[in-house]
């Protein structure tokens, strides 16, 4: 008996965890930033598919505008007019471009590859559970994936976006909650931030200045389509019923509190990552990234809406984006480049 | 599907000759013939799919598409009897031991020279012998922590020592990742069997890793696993390792050296690595030391070695024990340093460095098998009896021009087991690849890498050549001469579908 309680006495379960390679958070971080990526690039092309079909008699001009707005959100150059044939070889193009191009640095196929190169690296660092879904994903994405394309771009998307999420699960649910996984936190709320931000000031911008012409109706169907590519239609449904209010679906993805999709959740939860990080790595300061995102995140704690649209909308949202980049930066510097 | 099967006068593993099965094959053989091709051929299918995704791959440098691989496995374990197994363990524990002692006599005081057993310019002339090792104390005076011994049979079924892999062996993980396997496709017959446990292996690794630990580093070293990246063929044995014994995988420039110590860039700042399992090869490890080409490495490593604040594993400068041209004086070695006979006897070599071997060689190019001193993994090689005239030119050219590069033995008709080919098992040649630690004491792992060589008549099992593996299953010790119980038809299929 008292053998048994002087060699649990040796065992300190609350020993700091192992210091981490800044390699290995480096790729940590990119893995969960791919990832993330890939599941919001399967949605944003699944959900402009759905609704270009559900109202059938846009302008072709508006349609092309739809399309092309999906390059602008993953910060892509218009692809090559030459090789566009009408507008239907638009749609075509882009959703190729988008899914299977190896040209394409943030196509669906590098995503996936990255993400799994980058886990490849830190198989180590990871759960085989995270790796088995991972590269099982990656697998997924070569072979007869055309041919499944081709059958069902629906059942494909969603095949992205449910291994993407389970991803997430499994990174929750089988990692330790040590530095290695505030780094995959940080990231993919980091990117959550960026794409959603973007795809608001996007969308915005383009149904503003088409508002005129589209009926009450068609304008539901597109603002619908803005929350579903941000998986945030139902939650929104249950906050507020009747029209898609414009500024009301904003204020609700940019400012919900308890809503995981919004930017305020998730620069809170990107806050809570890097605090993490830091107090891990170095308890007696705080660094650059953590000051950027704390600000952040206290503003929006406050933010009213009001306040958000004299500045204007987009103008607002692309300081909130060059806050993210510069955090992002400053994580580098801080953590990665030893 | 054994009803065409040939021994073609070769020594088979399973089988006595055409239809019967060895004693400790018979649970096996019942079991395949039951079974028949297409439910065999799905358990291969199952067996490929668990493999790829749990990326169980090697890279194959020649490729430009698909460089990742899956190693061929062939599902049908090789078996070895308990009474065999203890010779191959007493004959390798005193080879690696043997191994040892000769590596760090030929960094001290070359007795073995001194007193004319090892002629001085084979040594002198070993492109893997390091002068930079000269009277440089290792820890524990271990040089060969972990050595891979190539094992081949005879036609008599003798096994023989093809070659020693004295500096990085690889393999390991696919011993381990192919058991895993197997339990899982063929769970009732593996539980028919009494087969030795294997898992232990990365436990003991971690033991003889620490074993050599630095004193400053007392109870709590820091041990990483040193690779060259994830392009590289080994990989995921590497990443495999790490995991499995908790320690970090680190590339070179996670390193760096101050004050002749060496330490990990991690996001906290430096931390000290004591030991280091590198996986990368001496003319690798430090830019200063060898190739100042190499951005593989750590610049001033070989400093903080040689001053003891961190250890290597293996020492540099093994290689010397494994070149092709010394191997042949393993025998005289044991003999030498430990007064035994080698209780697993060499394959016959002529050494080019030698004239008269010389001269037997070239004259005889069409009927040997002639290696390169300094390469491994299948390359350099001319097998004469499969050659052209045009190959046999080149290699005398080249044997004229560099003696010392080159070595010949007899073709030996390695031994062959069943593989599926097709729908139907026909033999191929195997070899066999068992894993030797040596820390406090020498471990011998029981089993070992099985290499198949898939090309019809082909003697060249490397996975860079096609080759496939096995796993390996060695039986307990049984009371008595009882065979392994039966299995009765069907079992397997109520178990995995």
């Amino acid at each position: 008996m008292s053998q048994l309680a002087s060699s649990t006495a040796t065992f300190n379960l609350n020993a700091p965890s192992r210091p981490m390679l800044a390699r290995d958070a480096d790729s940590m971080y990119w893995m969960s930033r791919y990832v993330e990526r890939a599941e919001h690039i399967a949605r944003i092309l699944l959900v402009n598919s759905n609704v270009l079909t559900d109202v059938g008699d846009l302008t072709p001009h508006l349609q092309q505008r739809q399309w092309q707005s999906i390059l602008t959100i993953f910060r892509l150059a218009d692809l090559e007019p030459a090789d566009s044939k009408g507008d239907v070889s638009v749609a075509t193009q882009i959703v190729k471009y988008m899914t299977f191009d190896e040209k394409n640095p943030n196509s669906l196929l590098n995503c996936i590859a990255r993400a799994r190169e980058n886990a490849r690296s830190i198989r180590e660092n990871i759960s085989t559970e995270m790796w088995e879904n991972l590269n099982t994903l990656y697998w997924s994405m070569s072979e007869d994936a055309p041919a499944r394309f081709e059958d069902s771009p629906d059942t494909f998307y969603r095949a992205i976006m449910t291994g993407s999420m389970l991803f997430q699960g499994l990174t929750d649910q089988t990692l330790a909650h040590d530095q290695r996984w505030h780094f995959t936190q940080l990231a993919k709320y980091l990117e959550r931030i960026d794409i959603t931000s973007r795809v608001i000031e996007t969308k915005f911008t383009i149904l503003r200045s088409a508002e005129a012409m589209l009926e009450a109706p068609i304008r539901n169907i597109h603002w619908m389509a803005v929350l579903r590519s941000c998986c945030s239609i139902e939650a929104y449904r249950k906050a507020y019923s009747g029209d898609m209010d414009p500024l009301r679906v904003a204020s609700f993805l940019i400012l919900r509190r308890d809503f995981p999709r919004s930017i305020r959740y998730a620069v809170s939860k990107a806050h809570d990552a890097i605090a993490a990080i830091r107090r891990d790595v170095n308890p007696g300061a705080i660094d650059s990234a953590e000051r950027v995102l704390g600000r952040l995140d206290a503003q929006l704690e406050y933010a009213e809406m009001s306040e958000i649209l004299i500045e204007g909308l987009p103008a607002y949202l692309q300081k909130l984006q060059a806050s993210i980049d510069v955090a992002a930066v400053e994580v580098q510097k801080a953590y990665f480049l030893h | 599907m054994f009803e065409q099967y040939q021994c073609d006068g070769l020594f088979d593993e399973m089988f006595v000759d055409g239809n019967t099965p060895r004693a400790h094959y018979a649970s096996v053989a019942n079991r395949l013939a039951a079974m028949g091709s297409e439910a065999f051929s799905r358990r291969v299918r199952m067996a490929d799919m668990t493999f790829r995704n749990q990326g169980i791959t090697f890279t194959v440098y020649s490729d430009t598409r698909g460089v990742e691989k899956i190693f061929p496995f062939d599902l049908i374990p090789r078996i070895i009897p308990a009474d065999e197994w203890n010779l191959i363990e007493r004959g390798l524990t005193q080879r690696i031991t043997a191994l040892n002692l000769f590596c760090q006599d030929i960094y001290h005081d070359q007795r073995i020279l001194k007193e004319g057993i090892i002629p001085p310019e084979l040594i002198y002339g070993a492109k893997m012998f390091r002068r930079e090792m000269f009277h440089v104390n290792v820890p524990k005076n271990i040089y060969i922590h972990i050595c891979g011994t190539d094992l081949i049979r005879g036609k008599d079924g003798k096994y023989y020592v093809l070659e020693d892999n004295g500096r990085t062996p690889s393999g390991v993980s696919y011993v381990l990742e192919n058991r895993s396997v197997m339990k899982r496709v063929f769970p009732a017959l593996f539980s028919a069997y009494r087969v030795r446990a294997i898992e232990d292996y990365p436990h003991n690794l971690m033991q003889t890793l620490k074993f050599v630990a630095p004193p400053h580093a007392q109870d709590n070293p820091t041990i990483a696993i040193l690779t060259p990246g994830i392009y590289n063929s080994a990989y995921f044995e590497h990443s495999f390792l790490a995991r499995q014994m908790g320690i970090e995988l680190v590339e070179g420039r996670d390193l760096i050296v101050e004050n002749s110590f060496v330490y990990m860039r991690t996001t906290a700042g430096l931390r000290r690595v004591d030991v280091i399992y590198r996986r990368l090869d001496d003319d690798f490890l430090d830019p200063l030391c060898f190739r100042p080409d190499s951005c593989l490495g750590v610049a001033g490593l070989m400093n903080a070695y040689r001053m003891g604040n961190v250890a290597l594993v293996n020492a540099v400068g093994t290689g010397v024990a494994d070149d092709k041209a010394i191997y042949p004086f393993v025998p005289d070695m044991i003999k030498f340093y430990m007064g035994q006979e080698a209780i697993i006897p060499n394959v016959p070599t002529y050494i080019c460095a030698r004239e008269a071997d010389r001269k037997y060689t070239l004259d005889n190019l069409d009927k040997l098998v002639v290696k390169a001193t300094n390469e491994s993994g299948g390359y350099g090689m001319l097998m004469g009896h499969q050659s052209t005239k045009a190959e046999q030119d080149k290699f005398a050219e080249m044997i004229k021009a560099d003696p010392r590069g080159f070595i010949a033995q007899p073709v030996v008709e390695l031994s062959q087991h069943p593989s599926l080919i097709g729908d139907a098992f026909e033999g191929r040649r195997v070899d066999l690849r068992p894993y030797i630690l040596y820390g406090e004491k020498p471990i011998v792992m029981p089993g070992g890498l099985t290499r198949v060589a898939l090309r019809r008549g082909s003697l060249v099992v490397n996975s860079s050549q096609g080759g496939g593996s096995k796993d390996t299953w060695v039986l307990e010790e049984e009371d008595g001469e009882a065979a392994p119980s039966p299995l009765p038809a069907g079992t397997e299929m109520l178990v995995t579908t």
